[in-house]
């Protein structure tokens, strides 16, 4: 177990390359066999940044955006030039919106008959009796 | 790529490039070897821990704080690897690269006496402390000089020199009964 210098011990027997030069080869392939999973993830990695995702969205945001806008844009435009302007609906009385039931605490506040939240309730009280 | 620095090939790496990494298991699958064989003591847990190391390298390439330091970070990777191997050898699946069918074939004689002295061989490396056995690995097996084994393993070379003067040392002592022998049985298998 000396090299020519008799100081040496020579490890080369445990070399797994040594008479069958390929194996370093095979072994490097085997390796690269078992990370291809990896390194194609890597590869991937680029496109989910930041600006990767917010380029992703531009492509279907942008025309999206444009075609609604062009429609808004052709409704405004047949609204304003085209047949007569619609008028605005009546607005709706009070009453209305609240419905029946109301109509007692409406004539109150109508008739102006409570000029604080005293006056209101003595007022609620005695409708109420 | 075989122009490219450690450092440069880890950034390559890191984007998925498969050259690069190719080029960084070529540099180093050596010495990873050496280091697991080391620790394991076995070629085919060697290889396993070899082939894990490097797998575990690339998922954490982002963890290698000084990319020119690549080789140091790999080995401690492979280290710890073999390690792990060695615990759970009985429940070891990965595949062994199969063998060259010409270093299968040795006549039977010569082949007996080469698997006699690989074990004499492996068990006086395992009687060496683990850092001896590592650097005269890496010096002799792997063929790294003394200032690359001390700054990749992170020593002084003086240090390495020290080791590696005791395990050869111990080597000798250990496998003195092969002296002259060891080179016959290698001449008539290579012969063979």
């Amino acid at each position: 177990m000396k090299d020519r210098r008799g100081r040496r011990p020579d490890l080369s027997l445990l070399d797994p390359g040594r008479g069958d030069p390929a194996y370093w080869e095979r072994l490097r392939a085997a390796v690269l066999s078992a990370v291809a999973f990896e390194l194609a993830a890597r590869r991937e990695r680029p496109r989910l940044s930041v600006a990767g995702i917010l380029s992703g969205w531009s492509k279907k945001l942008i025309p999206a955006a444009l075609a609604a806008s062009v429609a808004a844009l052709a409704t405004w435009s047949q609204g304003r030039g085209g047949g007569e302007a619609v008028p605005p609906p009546p607005p709706l009385a009070l009453e209305e919106v609240l419905g029946p039931g109301a109509e007692g605490e409406l004539s109150w506040a109508a008739q102006g008959a409570a000029a604080n939240a005293v006056a209101f309730m003595s007022f609620v009280e005695s409708e109420g009796r | 790529m075989k122009n490219r620095t450690d450092a440069e090939l880890v950034e390559l790496a890191m984007l998925g490039d498969r050259d690069a990494f190719g080029e960084l298991v070529r540099r180093y699958q050596g010495a990873a070897y050496a280091v697991a064989r080391g620790v394991t003591g076995h070629h085919e847990d060697a290889e396993d821990a070899v082939q894990d190391a490097f797998a575990t390298a690339l998922r954490r390439l982002e963890e290698c704080r000084d990319p020119k330091k690549f080789a140091g970070w790999l080995l401690a990777i492979a280290r710890n690897t073999a390690r792990n191997v060695v615990r759970r050898e009985s429940l070891r699946v990965a595949e062994p690269v199969p063998q060259d069918v010409r270093s299968s074939l040795p006549g039977p004689d010569a082949e007996a006496e080469l698997a006699e002295l690989r074990r004499d061989l492996e068990a006086a490396l395992a009687e060496l402390p683990a850092m001896q056995r590592e650097i005269v690995l890496l010096y002799d097996l792997e063929g790294w000089k003394h200032d690359e084994i001390a700054e990749r393993l992170g020593v002084p070379s003086g240090t390495v020199r020290s080791h590696l003067h005791f395990a050869r040392k111990a080597l000798r002592e250990r496998l003195s009964k092969w002296q002259g022998r060891e080179t016959q049985a290698r001449d008539r298998n290579d012969a063979e």
